[in-house]
Protein backbone atom coordinates (compact mmCIF):
# COMPACT_ATOMS: atom_id res chain seq x y z
CA UNK A 1 0.00 0.00 0.00
CA UNK A 2 2.83 2.38 0.88
CA UNK A 3 4.91 3.23 -2.16
CA UNK A 4 8.45 4.27 -1.26
CA UNK A 5 9.99 4.79 -4.68
CA UNK A 6 8.63 5.26 -8.17
CA UNK A 7 10.03 1.93 -9.46
CA UNK A 8 7.71 -0.03 -7.15
CA UNK A 9 4.83 -1.69 -8.94
CA UNK A 10 1.33 -1.39 -7.53
CA UNK A 11 0.88 -4.42 -5.30
CA UNK A 12 -2.88 -4.47 -5.36
CA UNK A 13 -5.29 -2.48 -7.48
CA UNK A 14 -9.03 -2.45 -6.88
CA UNK A 15 -9.72 -1.23 -10.39
CA UNK A 16 -7.31 -1.24 -13.30
CA UNK A 17 -9.04 1.56 -15.20
CA UNK A 18 -11.14 4.52 -14.23
CA UNK A 19 -14.84 3.85 -14.82
CA UNK A 20 -15.08 6.15 -17.85
CA UNK A 21 -16.38 5.24 -21.30
CA UNK A 22 -13.33 4.18 -23.30
CA UNK A 23 -14.45 6.15 -26.35
CA UNK A 24 -15.53 9.36 -24.62
CA UNK A 25 -14.86 12.30 -26.94
CA UNK A 26 -13.07 10.05 -29.42
CA UNK A 27 -14.14 10.59 -33.07
CA UNK A 28 -15.52 7.48 -34.71
CA UNK A 29 -12.59 6.94 -37.05
CA UNK A 30 -10.14 6.93 -34.12
CA UNK A 31 -11.92 4.46 -31.81
CA UNK A 32 -9.70 1.57 -30.83
CA UNK A 33 -10.75 -1.73 -32.42
CA UNK A 34 -9.81 -5.29 -31.48
CA UNK A 35 -6.80 -6.24 -33.62
CA UNK A 36 -5.24 -9.50 -34.72
CA UNK A 37 -3.68 -12.22 -32.59
CA UNK A 38 -0.28 -13.12 -33.95
CA UNK A 39 0.79 -16.82 -34.00
CA UNK A 40 2.09 -18.28 -30.75
CA UNK A 41 5.73 -19.46 -31.10
CA UNK A 42 5.92 -23.23 -31.36
CA UNK A 43 7.38 -25.25 -28.50
CA UNK A 44 7.61 -22.27 -26.18
CA UNK A 45 7.66 -23.22 -22.50
CA UNK A 46 7.50 -19.73 -21.00
CA UNK A 47 5.05 -17.60 -22.96
CA UNK A 48 4.62 -13.88 -22.47
CA UNK A 49 1.66 -12.22 -24.11
CA UNK A 50 1.72 -8.53 -24.99
CA UNK A 51 -1.28 -6.49 -26.09
CA UNK A 52 0.09 -3.59 -28.09
CA UNK A 53 -1.58 -0.47 -29.48
CA UNK A 54 -1.18 -0.31 -33.24
CA UNK A 55 -1.91 2.51 -35.65
CA UNK A 56 -0.81 2.97 -39.23
CA UNK A 57 -1.87 6.31 -40.70
CA UNK A 58 -1.70 5.24 -44.36
CA UNK A 59 -4.02 2.24 -43.79
CA UNK A 60 -7.02 4.51 -43.26
CA UNK A 61 -8.07 2.13 -40.46
CA UNK A 62 -8.69 3.05 -36.82
CA UNK A 63 -6.15 2.12 -34.12
CA UNK A 64 -6.28 -1.49 -32.90
CA UNK A 65 -4.89 -3.67 -30.12
CA UNK A 66 -2.77 -6.58 -31.42
CA UNK A 67 -1.84 -9.53 -29.24
CA UNK A 68 1.68 -10.91 -29.58
CA UNK A 69 3.17 -13.92 -27.80
CA UNK A 70 6.89 -14.42 -27.30
CA UNK A 71 9.01 -17.25 -25.93
CA UNK A 72 10.78 -15.88 -22.86
CA UNK A 73 13.49 -18.55 -23.09
CA UNK A 74 14.75 -16.97 -26.30
CA UNK A 75 14.18 -13.34 -25.29
CA UNK A 76 16.13 -10.83 -23.24
CA UNK A 77 14.84 -9.88 -19.80
CA UNK A 78 13.34 -6.46 -20.52
CA UNK A 79 10.19 -5.24 -22.25
CA UNK A 80 12.34 -3.47 -24.84
CA UNK A 81 14.02 -6.80 -25.64
CA UNK A 82 10.57 -8.27 -26.29
CA UNK A 83 9.55 -5.35 -28.54
CA UNK A 84 12.78 -5.68 -30.55
CA UNK A 85 12.22 -9.44 -30.79
CA UNK A 86 8.69 -8.88 -32.11
CA UNK A 87 10.01 -6.40 -34.69
CA UNK A 88 12.80 -8.82 -35.71
CA UNK A 89 10.86 -12.06 -35.84
CA UNK A 90 7.11 -11.48 -35.93
CA UNK A 91 6.05 -8.11 -37.34
CA UNK A 92 8.74 -5.81 -38.78
CA UNK A 93 6.24 -2.96 -39.04
CA UNK A 94 5.92 -2.58 -35.24
CA UNK A 95 7.18 0.93 -34.60
CA UNK A 96 8.63 2.39 -31.40
CA UNK A 97 11.43 4.73 -30.33
CA UNK A 98 14.48 3.34 -28.60
CA UNK A 99 18.14 4.14 -28.28
CA UNK A 100 20.31 3.60 -25.21
CA UNK A 101 18.52 0.53 -23.73
CA UNK A 102 19.67 1.48 -20.23
CA UNK A 103 17.27 4.15 -18.96
CA UNK A 104 19.41 7.14 -19.92
CA UNK A 105 17.95 8.51 -23.15
CA UNK A 106 14.22 8.42 -22.41
CA UNK A 107 13.25 7.39 -25.95
CA UNK A 108 11.30 4.22 -25.12
CA UNK A 109 8.88 5.86 -22.67
CA UNK A 110 5.44 4.30 -23.04
CA UNK A 111 2.32 3.44 -21.10
CA UNK A 112 3.02 -0.02 -19.67
CA UNK A 113 0.20 -1.79 -17.79
CA UNK A 114 -1.42 1.59 -17.22
CA UNK A 115 1.53 3.63 -15.96
CA UNK A 116 4.31 5.39 -17.79
CA UNK A 117 7.81 3.95 -17.67
CA UNK A 118 10.77 3.19 -19.92
CA UNK A 119 10.47 -0.12 -21.77
CA UNK A 120 14.23 -0.76 -21.41
CA UNK A 121 14.17 -0.77 -17.60
CA UNK A 122 10.89 -2.61 -17.09
CA UNK A 123 11.44 -6.38 -16.70
CA UNK A 124 9.15 -8.81 -18.49
CA UNK A 125 8.52 -10.61 -15.21
CA UNK A 126 7.22 -7.34 -13.73
CA UNK A 127 4.39 -7.17 -16.28
CA UNK A 128 0.77 -8.24 -16.11
CA UNK A 129 -0.28 -11.30 -18.12
CA UNK A 130 -1.14 -10.26 -20.73
CA UNK A 131 0.73 -6.96 -20.55
CA UNK A 132 -0.86 -3.90 -22.14
CA UNK A 133 1.33 -1.43 -23.99
CA UNK A 134 0.09 1.95 -25.19
CA UNK A 135 1.99 4.99 -26.47
CA UNK A 136 2.57 7.83 -23.99
CA UNK A 137 -0.79 9.39 -23.17
CA UNK A 138 -2.41 12.42 -24.73
CA UNK A 139 -0.17 12.69 -27.79
CA UNK A 140 -1.11 12.59 -31.45
CA UNK A 141 -0.07 9.12 -32.60
CA UNK A 142 2.39 9.15 -35.49
CA UNK A 143 2.51 5.35 -35.74
CA UNK A 144 2.06 2.51 -33.22
CA UNK A 145 3.92 3.51 -30.04
CA UNK A 146 5.40 6.73 -31.43
CA UNK A 147 3.68 9.88 -30.21
CA UNK A 148 4.07 13.38 -31.63
CA UNK A 149 6.11 15.30 -29.03
CA UNK A 150 6.40 18.60 -30.90
CA UNK A 151 4.02 20.33 -28.49
CA UNK A 152 5.95 19.01 -25.47
CA UNK A 153 9.25 20.31 -26.85
CA UNK A 154 7.68 23.64 -27.85
CA UNK A 155 6.58 24.02 -24.21
CA UNK A 156 10.12 23.12 -23.13
CA UNK A 157 11.57 25.80 -25.43
CA UNK A 158 9.07 28.32 -24.00
CA UNK A 159 10.78 28.30 -20.58
CA UNK A 160 14.16 29.12 -22.19
CA UNK A 161 16.02 26.14 -20.76
CA UNK A 162 19.51 27.58 -20.80
CA UNK A 163 21.64 29.51 -18.34
CA UNK A 164 21.03 33.26 -18.64
CA UNK A 165 23.83 35.25 -17.05
CA UNK A 166 26.25 38.07 -17.74
CA UNK A 167 29.80 36.95 -18.43
CA UNK A 168 31.71 36.43 -15.15
CA UNK A 169 34.06 39.23 -14.11
CA UNK A 170 37.20 37.17 -14.52
CA UNK A 171 36.04 36.18 -18.00
CA UNK A 172 36.47 32.52 -17.14
CA UNK A 173 33.68 30.73 -15.30
CA UNK A 174 30.72 31.08 -12.95
CA UNK A 175 31.72 29.78 -9.55
CA UNK A 176 29.41 27.81 -7.31
CA UNK A 177 29.81 26.56 -3.76
CA UNK A 178 29.13 22.85 -3.20
CA UNK A 179 25.87 23.84 -1.46
CA UNK A 180 24.75 25.95 -4.43
CA UNK A 181 25.54 23.06 -6.74
CA UNK A 182 23.60 20.71 -4.48
CA UNK A 183 20.44 22.79 -4.98
CA UNK A 184 20.27 21.33 -8.51
CA UNK A 185 20.36 17.70 -7.37
CA UNK A 186 17.14 15.91 -8.21
CA UNK A 187 16.36 18.43 -10.96
CA UNK A 188 19.23 18.39 -13.45
CA UNK A 189 18.94 14.60 -13.98
CA UNK A 190 15.69 14.84 -15.96
CA UNK A 191 15.99 13.00 -19.30
CA UNK A 192 12.87 14.57 -20.89
CA UNK A 193 11.09 11.28 -21.47
CA UNK A 194 7.77 13.04 -20.68
CA UNK A 195 6.43 10.08 -18.68
CA UNK A 196 5.25 12.59 -16.03
CA UNK A 197 3.63 15.13 -18.35
CA UNK A 198 1.82 12.35 -20.22
CA UNK A 199 0.56 10.89 -16.94
CA UNK A 200 -0.68 14.23 -15.55
CA UNK A 201 -4.51 14.54 -15.54
CA UNK A 202 -4.24 18.33 -15.46
CA UNK A 203 -2.14 18.20 -18.63
CA UNK A 204 -4.73 15.90 -20.24
CA UNK A 205 -7.46 18.51 -19.76
CA UNK A 206 -5.41 21.72 -20.20
CA UNK A 207 -2.23 20.63 -21.96
CA UNK A 208 -2.56 23.36 -24.58
CA UNK A 209 -1.73 26.02 -21.97
CA UNK A 210 -0.53 24.21 -18.82
CA UNK A 211 3.19 23.53 -19.15
CA UNK A 212 3.11 20.16 -17.38
CA UNK A 213 5.45 18.61 -14.80
CA UNK A 214 8.46 17.86 -17.04
CA UNK A 215 8.77 21.42 -18.31
CA UNK A 216 8.06 22.99 -14.90
CA UNK A 217 10.75 20.80 -13.33
CA UNK A 218 13.14 22.17 -15.93
CA UNK A 219 11.93 25.69 -15.13
CA UNK A 220 12.78 25.11 -11.47
CA UNK A 221 16.18 23.68 -12.44
CA UNK A 222 17.12 27.14 -13.80
CA UNK A 223 15.34 29.08 -11.04
CA UNK A 224 17.33 27.08 -8.48
CA UNK A 225 20.65 27.68 -10.23
CA UNK A 226 22.76 30.23 -8.34
CA UNK A 227 24.47 31.24 -11.61
CA UNK A 228 21.26 32.15 -13.44
CA UNK A 229 20.38 35.86 -13.43
CA UNK A 230 16.97 35.78 -15.14
CA UNK A 231 14.93 34.67 -12.12
CA UNK A 232 12.53 37.63 -12.27
CA UNK A 233 11.80 37.27 -15.98
CA UNK A 234 11.39 33.50 -15.60
CA UNK A 235 8.85 33.95 -12.81
CA UNK A 236 7.02 36.64 -14.82
CA UNK A 237 6.62 34.16 -17.68
CA UNK A 238 5.29 31.46 -15.36
CA UNK A 239 2.88 33.67 -13.40
CA UNK A 240 -0.26 32.62 -15.22
CA UNK A 241 -3.43 30.79 -14.20
CA UNK A 242 -2.63 28.07 -16.71
CA UNK A 243 1.13 27.78 -17.31
CA UNK A 244 1.96 27.11 -13.65
CA UNK A 245 -1.21 27.13 -11.60
CA UNK A 246 -3.06 24.36 -13.43
CA UNK A 247 -0.91 22.07 -11.29
CA UNK A 248 -3.30 20.79 -8.62
CA UNK A 249 -0.67 18.68 -6.85
CA UNK A 250 -2.13 15.40 -8.09
CA UNK A 251 1.40 13.96 -8.00
CA UNK A 252 1.02 11.28 -10.66
CA UNK A 253 4.28 12.83 -11.91
CA UNK A 254 6.34 11.95 -8.84
CA UNK A 255 4.77 8.46 -8.78
CA UNK A 256 5.77 7.71 -12.37
CA UNK A 257 9.21 9.32 -12.89
CA UNK A 258 11.58 6.57 -14.13
CA UNK A 259 14.55 8.54 -12.80
CA UNK A 260 13.01 8.86 -9.33
CA UNK A 261 12.85 12.66 -9.55
CA UNK A 262 10.17 14.82 -7.94
CA UNK A 263 8.43 17.17 -10.42
CA UNK A 264 5.63 17.78 -7.89
CA UNK A 265 8.11 19.17 -5.39
CA UNK A 266 9.81 21.31 -8.06
CA UNK A 267 6.44 22.90 -8.93
CA UNK A 268 5.70 23.55 -5.24
CA UNK A 269 9.11 25.27 -4.99
CA UNK A 270 8.18 27.53 -7.93
CA UNK A 271 4.82 28.37 -6.33
CA UNK A 272 6.55 29.22 -3.04
CA UNK A 273 9.10 31.41 -4.81
CA UNK A 274 6.23 33.17 -6.58
CA UNK A 275 4.61 33.97 -3.20
CA UNK A 276 7.93 34.93 -1.60
CA UNK A 277 8.65 37.62 -4.16
CA UNK A 278 5.24 39.24 -3.55
CA UNK A 279 5.83 39.76 0.15
CA UNK B 1 -1.37 17.46 -28.92
CA UNK B 2 -4.69 17.59 -30.71
CA UNK B 3 -4.41 17.11 -34.41
CA UNK B 4 -7.65 16.03 -36.05
CA UNK B 5 -5.91 13.82 -38.59
CA UNK B 6 -4.14 11.78 -35.92
CA UNK B 7 -5.73 9.73 -33.15
CA UNK B 8 -4.97 11.01 -29.66
CA UNK B 9 -3.32 8.32 -27.55
CA UNK B 10 -5.72 7.31 -24.75
CA UNK B 11 -5.12 8.85 -21.31
CA UNK B 12 -7.79 8.64 -18.61
CA UNK B 13 -9.21 5.62 -20.45
CA UNK B 14 -6.04 3.54 -19.88
CA UNK B 15 -4.08 5.18 -17.04
CA UNK B 16 -4.09 3.07 -13.89
CA UNK B 17 -5.92 4.61 -10.91
CA UNK B 18 -3.43 5.33 -8.13
CA UNK B 19 -3.79 6.81 -4.65
CA UNK B 20 -2.40 10.10 -6.02
CA UNK B 21 -5.00 10.59 -8.76
CA UNK B 22 -7.90 8.92 -6.93
CA UNK B 23 -7.56 11.23 -3.91
CA UNK B 24 -7.19 14.27 -6.16
CA UNK B 25 -10.34 13.43 -8.12
CA UNK B 26 -12.13 12.66 -4.83
CA UNK B 27 -11.09 16.04 -3.45
CA UNK B 28 -12.74 17.78 -6.36
CA UNK B 29 -15.86 15.57 -6.26
CA UNK B 30 -16.27 16.02 -2.50
CA UNK B 31 -15.92 19.79 -2.95
CA UNK B 32 -18.65 19.74 -5.59
CA UNK B 33 -20.88 17.61 -3.38
CA UNK B 34 -20.27 19.91 -0.39
CA UNK B 35 -21.35 22.97 -2.38
CA UNK B 36 -24.66 21.18 -3.07
CA UNK B 37 -24.85 20.53 0.66
CA UNK B 38 -24.31 24.23 1.32
CA UNK B 39 -27.43 24.99 -0.74
CA UNK B 40 -29.40 22.52 1.36
CA UNK B 41 -28.01 24.03 4.58
CA UNK B 42 -29.18 27.48 3.49
CA UNK B 43 -32.61 26.12 2.57
CA UNK B 44 -32.85 24.39 5.96
CA UNK B 45 -31.90 27.55 7.89
CA UNK B 46 -34.20 29.69 5.73
CA UNK B 47 -37.09 27.32 6.39
CA UNK B 48 -36.32 27.34 10.12
CA UNK B 49 -36.75 31.12 10.36
CA UNK B 50 -39.66 31.54 7.93
CA UNK B 51 -41.93 28.60 7.23
CA UNK B 52 -42.66 26.18 10.07
CA UNK B 53 -44.33 23.57 7.84
CA UNK B 54 -41.47 23.74 5.30
CA UNK B 55 -39.01 23.19 8.15
CA UNK B 56 -40.98 20.16 9.30
CA UNK B 57 -41.06 18.84 5.74
CA UNK B 58 -37.29 19.23 5.26
CA UNK B 59 -36.59 17.59 8.61
CA UNK B 60 -38.89 14.75 7.71
CA UNK B 61 -37.13 14.25 4.41
CA UNK B 62 -33.68 14.38 6.06
CA UNK B 63 -34.84 11.76 8.56
CA UNK B 64 -35.87 9.35 5.81
CA UNK B 65 -33.45 6.58 4.77
CA UNK B 66 -32.41 8.50 1.64
CA UNK B 67 -31.96 11.72 3.65
CA UNK B 68 -29.86 9.95 6.26
CA UNK B 69 -27.72 8.34 3.55
CA UNK B 70 -27.14 11.73 1.92
CA UNK B 71 -26.26 13.28 5.27
CA UNK B 72 -23.82 10.43 5.93
CA UNK B 73 -22.11 10.95 2.56
CA UNK B 74 -22.03 14.72 3.23
CA UNK B 75 -20.31 14.10 6.55
CA UNK B 76 -17.76 11.86 4.84
CA UNK B 77 -17.23 14.45 2.10
CA UNK B 78 -16.75 17.17 4.71
CA UNK B 79 -14.14 15.27 6.71
CA UNK B 80 -12.35 14.04 3.59
CA UNK B 81 -12.19 17.54 2.12
CA UNK B 82 -10.98 18.91 5.47
CA UNK B 83 -8.26 16.30 5.98
CA UNK B 84 -7.08 16.37 2.37
CA UNK B 85 -7.17 20.18 2.50
CA UNK B 86 -4.70 20.11 5.39
CA UNK B 87 -2.53 17.78 3.27
CA UNK B 88 -2.64 20.36 0.47
CA UNK B 89 -1.70 23.16 2.89
CA UNK B 90 1.39 21.18 3.92
CA UNK B 91 2.28 20.71 0.26
CA UNK B 92 1.92 24.46 -0.31
CA UNK B 93 4.61 24.85 2.35
CA UNK B 94 6.72 22.34 0.32
CA UNK B 95 6.41 19.71 3.07
CA UNK B 96 5.84 15.98 2.64
CA UNK B 97 6.80 15.58 -1.00
CA UNK B 98 8.83 12.38 -0.71
CA UNK B 99 6.88 9.58 -2.38
CA UNK B 100 6.68 7.70 0.92
CA UNK B 101 5.20 10.79 2.65
CA UNK B 102 2.74 11.32 -0.21
CA UNK B 103 1.41 7.80 0.22
CA UNK B 104 1.51 7.85 4.02
CA UNK B 105 -0.38 11.17 4.25
CA UNK B 106 -2.82 9.88 1.62
CA UNK B 107 -3.71 6.82 3.67
CA UNK B 108 -3.88 8.91 6.85
CA UNK B 109 -6.45 11.13 5.09
CA UNK B 110 -8.48 8.09 3.98
CA UNK B 111 -8.56 6.44 7.40
CA UNK B 112 -9.00 9.60 9.47
CA UNK B 113 -11.89 10.90 7.33
CA UNK B 114 -13.70 7.56 7.57
CA UNK B 115 -12.93 7.37 11.31
CA UNK B 116 -14.12 10.93 12.02
CA UNK B 117 -17.33 10.27 10.07
CA UNK B 118 -18.07 7.11 12.04
CA UNK B 119 -17.33 8.80 15.38
CA UNK B 120 -19.55 11.76 14.47
CA UNK B 121 -22.44 9.51 13.52
CA UNK B 122 -21.98 7.31 16.59
CA UNK B 123 -22.15 10.44 18.78
CA UNK B 124 -25.15 11.81 16.86
CA UNK B 125 -27.09 8.55 17.10
CA UNK B 126 -26.17 8.18 20.79
CA UNK B 127 -27.39 11.73 21.45
CA UNK B 128 -30.61 11.02 19.54
CA UNK B 129 -31.02 8.05 21.88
Amino acid sequence: MLIKSSDELPRRTLIKRFPVPSNAQVPKEHRIQPGRSWPIPEGAKRLKRLQIYRYAPESGEPPRIDTFAIDRDTCGPMLLDALIKIKDEIDPTLTFRRSCREGVCGSCAMNIDGTNWLACIRGLDELDEPATIYPLNNLGVVRDLVGDQRHAFAQYAAIQPWLQAEAPEDGKEHRQTPEQRQALDGYYECILCFCCTSGCPSHWWNGDRFLGPAVLLQAWRFLADSRDQATGERLDELEDPFRLYRCHTILNCTRTCPKGLNPGKAIAEIKRKMIARQS
Amino acid sequence: MKNPSRPLSPHVQVYRPQLTSVLSFSHRLSGLFLSLGAVLLVAWLLAAVTEAHAFVAINGWLGSPLGLLLLFVWTLALFFHLCNGIRHLLWDAVLGFELKSIYLSGWIVVFSSVGLTLVTWALALWQAG
